[in-house]
């Protein structure tokens, strides 16, 4: 591989084009992947998720540069019907193989927001092996400053396009977004992949400082074959809170990872996410909900439904630092198996260095209750139709706790749950 | 309607039910009484299609073999059972399942299937007469119900579907005497020349407001013997054993 990933680096940097202290920073990072390596199950964080092997043996002869990425004069074309119809309005941002493609804030005042988007990436506070990988390769950086007391009026959409003309390619995408204090965005991450066989790395990092509230949203629910490692960074100020939440369903392989820092008193973080899986899918949500100031407040629900050979995973971590007193931390898995063949890894992990604290987790899995379904049969409905109520019901609390309600209608929708 | 001939079963090599044999003509309304153990609650499982049991005999209902039919088709061809333990389902709503089970049975029936507010008509009408109030359709499907919230909900689905044939598994226990009463002029209202009645109990109770035109006691997997009210009278003041 490193030869490949060395003579794919000149290629990129002859078409980024980018300074040569940026090259220098590009360099430094490739070299640290280098050394490092795609994580495997003997690091303890990807002990269910060996993604060098699953890359390995998913994709043949893994790509970091395709000159497709780089043609400006094929415009890269979005068919009407590769996104959804989303039914709201709402600013957007469409990325295109990695590419920023769109960026349309119409609904704003365009003075309260301050958007780079530039070759010259910054490097990223985070130091594993895919963050250096995203520095060396990234080909946007794309940097969003919400000011100081302004709220968004409409959502954001990310649309997260991927066209069937790139394969077997490492794609990377990196996004900063800094909310100064008391402001509000309302993000939707949204997944339409045509492509096959990719390894896309994201990541994001945000500042949201006090008194803000960021809803960061993500739905990756179209079938494709691509491998997925999604990294979020969250820190969080005084009294602001972040609330996520995840549609886990669409990618062969897809790992989602949410570290909150909840660096000052009063802020809040809740993570909610569902995890609904067939064939021979594997997807994890790893979270690392630090609290690290007195009075902090973090609430985790996450969901699972595995069919057929699938697996899902959640690895939750709770920290509370010494100086964290007060804090209120709460976690709880639930996976519903519908076929013995699917597998479901859970753990939680609490690390509590304080003493006045409040802190729980649970996890529980099993399957479908057969009296319940004996049950809703005797009224009528077919072994399918009982099947997808129980299922609904099972995950109708993890979306009742989208705020958001538009957010919250489409996610319905998408997942055919009903009140 | 309903013909049970001479019906065994077993669950984990134990036998239930011991060779019982019973018929139903359309419009009559029958009691089985029983003590604990002695297989009542297996025969309303049986013919309502739960599975696990191992089971020899016959069923016809509407002359067809009854275990030809799949559990959805015995309930889209009219037969209905009220639960003795109607099952807490989380994050259903009632509304939307009454509502999905309704239309299920319609639709397979030949019927248009009810909108939103036409089945929101109805089953506020239903709901009403059993003195249920209507926030409960909002709820999750028996989540929280009281015993006798649970039994009335199961009366309430019977209203709705008005079925050809009820088997009422113990729905009296648990109730209060009021609760008893709505739940027995629910069974009254439903009663036709057409509609019968399958009334599983323990006591006399539930028989004094539904009079039942035949009384069967089953003891030990079968019939030990039928007769009519006098029959549930007898049993109250002398019990089981001496028979």
């Amino acid at each position: 591989m490193t030869n490949q990933i060395k003579t794919d680096f000149d290629k990129v940097i002859k078409n980024l084009k980018p300074s040569k202290e940026n090259i220098n920073l590009r360099k430094k990072s490739l070299n640290k992947f280098i050394n490092l390596g795609f994580p495997q199950k003997k690091e303890e964080d990807w002990k269910f998720f060996d993604l060098n092997q699953i890359i390995s043996s998913n994709i043949k002869d893994l790509k970091f540069f395709d000159k497709e990425l780089f043609n400006k004069k094929n415009k890269i074309l979005i068919p009407k019907n590769a996104l959804p119809l989303i039914l709201f309005e709402h600013n957007k941002i469409v990325i295109a193989n990695g590419v920023v493609h769109t960026i349309d804030f119409r609904y704003e005042d365009l003075k309260k927001i301050n958007i780079t988007n530039t070759v010259k990436n910054q490097s990223s506070n985070t130091n594993h092996s895919l963050a250096y990988l995203n520095s060396a390769f990234t080909t946007n950086y794309l940097k969003i400053i919400i000011k100081k007391n302004y709220s968004l009026n409409k959502p954001v959409i990310l649309y997260n396009f991927t066209n069937e003309k790139i394969t077997s390619t490492n794609i990377n995408q990196r996004l900063d977004i800094v909310l100064e204090d008391n402001s509000r965005l309302n993000l939707i991450n949204l997944f339409t992949d045509y492509s096959s066989d990719n390894f896309i790395n994201i990541n994001h990092e945000f500042k949201v400082g006090k008194d803000s509230i960021l809803k960061n949203y993500k739905i990756d629910d179209k079938e494709n074959s691509n491998i997925k490692y999604f990294y979020n960074n969250i820190d969080l100020d005084q009294n602001s809170l972040v609330e996520n939440f995840i549609l886990s369903s669409g990618s062969k392989f897809i790992k989602n990872e949410i570290n909150c820092n909840l660096q000052a008193k009063y802020a809040s973080a809740f993570v909610s996410g569902i995890i609904n899986l067939d064939g021979a899918k594997q997807h994890e949500i790893k979270t690392n909900i630090n609290h690290l100031a007195e009075n902090t407040k973090s609430y985790q629900l996450i969901k699972s439904v595995l069919n057929e050979n699938s697996k899902g995973i959640f690895q939750g971590k709770i920290f509370v630092d010494s100086i964290a007193q007060k804090t209120n931390g709460y976690q709880l898995s639930k996976a519903l198996l519908l076929n013995e063949n699917a597998e479901f890894d859970g753990k939680p992990e609490l690390e509590i260095y304080a003493d006045d604290v409040k802190c729980s987790h649970g996890s529980t899995s099993g399957s479908l209750d057969e009296n319940s379904i004996f049950y809703l049969m005797s009224r009528g409905l077919n072994h399918k139709e009982a099947k997808k109520l129980l299922i609904n019901g099972f995950l109708l609390d993890v979306v009742e706790k989208i705020t958001d309600l538009e957010i919250k209608k489409l996610i319905k929708e998408i997942i055919g749950v009903s009140e | 309607m309903l013909n049970i001939d001479n019906l065994y079963a077993k669950i984990d090599k134990k036998a239930i039910l011991n060779g019982l044999s019973l018929k139903i003509k359309p419009g009559e309304v029958h009691a089985i009484m029983g003590p604990n153990g002695s297989g009542k609650s297996t025969l309303a499982n049986i013919l309502s299609g739960k599975q696990g049991y191992e089971i020899s005999g016959n069923v016809s209902y509407e002359n067809k073999n009854l275990f030809d039919l799949a559990i959805e088709e015995r309930a889209h061809k009219g037969l209905f059972l009220a639960f003795q333990y109607p099952l807490e389902i989380p994050g259903v709503n009632t509304s939307n399942f009454l509502k999905t089970s309704l239309n299920a049975i319609r639709k397979s029936n030949g019927k248009k299937e009810l909108d939103a507010l036409e089945f929101l008509k109805i089953v506020k009408e239903k709901a009403s007469k059993l003195k249920m109030d209507e926030k409960f359709l909002n709820r999750q499907l028996n989540v929280g119900f009281s015993g006798g919230e649970k039994k009335k909900n199961e009366i309430l689905q019977m209203s709705l579907i008005e079925p050809k044939m009820a088997i009422l598994d113990e729905t009296d226990s648990g109730l209060d005497i009021d609760a008893l009463k709505i739940v027995a002029n629910g069974v009254n209202t439903l009663r036709n020349k057409e509609r019968s009645f399958l009334i599983i109990t323990h006591y006399q109770r539930l028989l004094d407001y539904i009079k039942p035109d035949f009384v069967h006691v089953l003891m030990k997997g079968k019939i030990a013997k039928s007769g009519c009210m006098e029959l549930a009278e007898e049993l109250e003041k002398v019990g089981y054993e001496k028979l």
